[in-house]
């Protein structure tokens, strides 16, 4: 077989940039909030849809969640993804990042020889980056995280990775797991001919029966008892709300501009912030 | 004596320079070891690594394992990790808490240490605390009970603007990542010295899979907010690319300044990466941040959150910005910012006549 086998992991998130589902104090209401195709997945895609072109094979986008989340895979196919597996079990949920990568390296594991597994750098809720390394110990294959540009030549992955201030230019065999920053190029809005949209390909069973898997832990053959909580290592004991101490800002409104900036300024001035030193 | 084991902290050290991320996790591994009564103990790895662990002692560490080997001599993942491995399996038990820095460094290798272990990790703490933790569920019986002086592993949690403690006490060690610039260092002592441990490691010929080419310090497009003295960052309330023209005019008005930007404005593609502000970004904290058109969501907050003055200039009052900002002015940015510049040099500037170039 020519090309290389591609799986790409990506999740569904909450849309924070809608306000659907969000409390008037900022939290947020997981069941009624909208929900999108986490953005630094479509970083992982792109990479995965230039590999393609180049030397062919197959894409396949994995998630695990809730059944809804069989839209996102239907996005991917949008995007040209070839295929899609959605791993749903209520066994998984209370999964912390070890689990889940316990989980998604089943996934992998099942589909068999995949050479390139690419995921984002993160997702916009967990705010991790965890998942992926850990997936990577677990099929005991090099990684390469914050990539930026890549190319494959000869079955060896050359990449560009981002670093504080620089970046490193490495080499690595294959199989892999690539993680993609938020500065590589994004996802070209290309769609493919033989995936017409998501909402219509959600309704075309017949298709989607071909496209898109839907499998639990024992189609997998994983073991539950390295996932959800008996399977995390860690849980969230509390959560609390961020200052809410208002009041404390001086706040200057209603009037015209110009006195409200006159007045602040003076304000600093009469609150020796220091700020003289720093103006030039 | 105490019972517990002791608190391990990775170093951060790229090209044989210790990165300011080892300072601040000693300084918060100094406090945890104080309220366990145990050592603070750092793992060092890398190449002809010279007088290092000294600088490890005089900022906190009372033991240093070191790995100098020319195999470490650049970071990669897979030999980094064999690094680890061999002296966390040397020790006789494992130590209670393992502490790495939330770099590019720390983000790759603590994840393969954790998965390794199969022990639980909290990315991007900003706050590391000890105390007990009573765990109620019964879904899991083996969990159930109280645990005594545990670590809270303290990080934002998005999209919800809320704060999590993350425990996981069940396995040693108790693994977290910190962000850099939320922890303080100690101040360093330079008579204070320790104990250096070398450690051998064997590895394996998988471990180099992967071979670093080249490092490149790309230092002319590096946009180095972190040492600013004034920050001005711009939100999605710009409504454009352009908008950062306003901006960038507001920061010249300060000697030592950058521009800075939320995360909504990087990916609406008007201003690069390297500007962004928060926690996917970089967190600072100068003498003066001014944000203009930021609503202020908790991403963004942990970012910048610690500014000695913070000046919000926003439309919308309700805008959670203003629950934490200095100084607020409610109005359009880009009526405000140009006379705010116009304002602080006139007002403030200690030698208006002298015109300085650059900064």
């Amino acid at each position: 077989m020519s090309g290389y086998k591609i799986a790409v992991l990506i999740k569904q998130v909450p849309d924070t940039s809608s306000k659907a589902g969000v409390n008037p104090d900022g939290t947020v209401d997981r069941a009624r909030a909208k929900k999108m195709l986490n953005p630094f997945d479509k970083f992982a895609l792109q990479k995965a849809l230039e590999v393609r072109a180049e030397h062919g094979g197959e894409i396949i986008a994995i998630t695990m969640g809730p059944p809804p989340a069989k839209e996102i895979l239907a996005e991917a196919l949008e995007y040209g993804a070839d295929k899609g597996y959605l791993l749903t079990d209520k066994r998984l949920a209370a999964s912390d990042t070890l689990a889940t990568a316990y989980a998604l390296y089943s996934v992998v594991k099942y589909l068999g020889d995949v050479d390139i597994v690419f995921t984002g750098l993160q997702t916009t809720d967990g705010d991790t980056a965890q998942t992926g390394p850990q997936i990577a110990e677990r099929m005991d294959v090099p990684q390469i995280t914050y990539l930026e540009k890549l190319a494959v030549v000869d079955g060896k992955i050359h990449g560009v990775r981002v670093i504080e201030g620089g970046v490193q230019k490495l080499t690595t065999s294959m199989p892999a797991l690539i993680t993609v920053a938020n500065s590589a190029k994004p996802l070209e809005h290309k769609r493919f001919h033989n995936v017409h949209s998501v909402k219509e390909l959600l309704r075309n069973e017949e298709e989607l029966a071909n496209k898109i898997f839907t499998v639990n832990l024992d189609d997998i053959s994983a073991d539950s008892s390295r996932v959800g909580l008996v399977g995390s290592p860690t849980v969230v004991g509390k959560t609390w709300k961020l200052g809410e101490k208002g009041g404390s800002c001086a706040l200057f409104k209603g009037d015209a501009v110009s006195v409200e900036v006159a007045e602040l300024v003076d304000k600093l001035k009469a609150d020796e912030r220091g700020i003289e030193e720093l103006v030039q | 004596m105490s019972n517990y084991a002791d608190i391990v902290v990775i170093a951060d050290q790229i090209k044989n320079d210790l990165r300011p991320i080892t300072f601040e996790l000693l300084g918060a591994a100094t406090d945890l070891a104080k309220k366990l009564g145990v050592k603070v103990q750092a793992i060092v790895m890398g190449y002809e690594l010279g007088d290092i662990p000294q600088t490890l002692f005089h900022y906190g560490a009372n033991e240093v394992f070191v790995v100098d080997k020319p195999e470490l001599a650049e970071y990669t993942t897979l030999t980094y990790r064999r690094a680890a491995l061999a002296v966390l399996e040397a020790m006789e038990r494992p130590p209670h808490i393992l502490l790495c820095g939330a770099t590019t460094i720390g983000r790759d290798l603590a994840p393969r240490i954790a998965a390794y272990f199969e022990t639980g990790l909290t990315a991007d703490c900003t706050e590391l605390e000890i105390g007990d933790y009573e765990h109620k569920g019964k879904a899991d019986p083996a969990k159930t009970g109280l645990h005594k002086d545990c670590l809270y592993a303290i990080r934002p949690s998005f999209g919800e603007s809320l704060k999590a403690r993350i425990l996981g006490p069940w396995k040693n060690p108790q693994m977290a990542t910190a962000r850099v610039g939320t922890m303080m260092p100690n101040e360093p002592d330079n008579s204070r010295t320790g104990k250096i441990i070398p450690v051998s490691v064997n590895f394996d010929e998988s471990d180099f899979r992967v071979s670093v080419e080249e490092t490149v310090y790309e230092v002319s497009n590096t946009v180095d907010l972190t040492q600013a003295k004034v920050i001005v960052s711009g939100g999605f309330g710009l409504g454009s690319a352009d908008g950062f023209d306003v901006v960038r005019d507001l920061s010249s008005a300060f000697a030592d300044s950058a521009v800075g930007s939320s995360r909504k404005a990087v990916d609406a593609g008007w201003i690069p990466y390297a500007h962004q502000v928060g926690q996917s970004g970089k967190t600072v904290r100068p003498a003066l941040y001014i944000a203009l058109g930021i609503s202020g969501a908790i991403q963004h907050r942990v970012g910048m959150s610690n500014s000695a003055t913070i000046i919000a200039v926003n439309k919308d009052e309700d805008a959670p910005i203003f629950q934490f900002a200095h100084y607020g002015i409610v109005g359009d940015l880009y009526e405000v910012a140009p006379l705010l510049k116009e304002r602080f040099k006139t007002a403030m500037a200690g030698d208006v006549n002298v015109a300085k170039v650059g900064g």
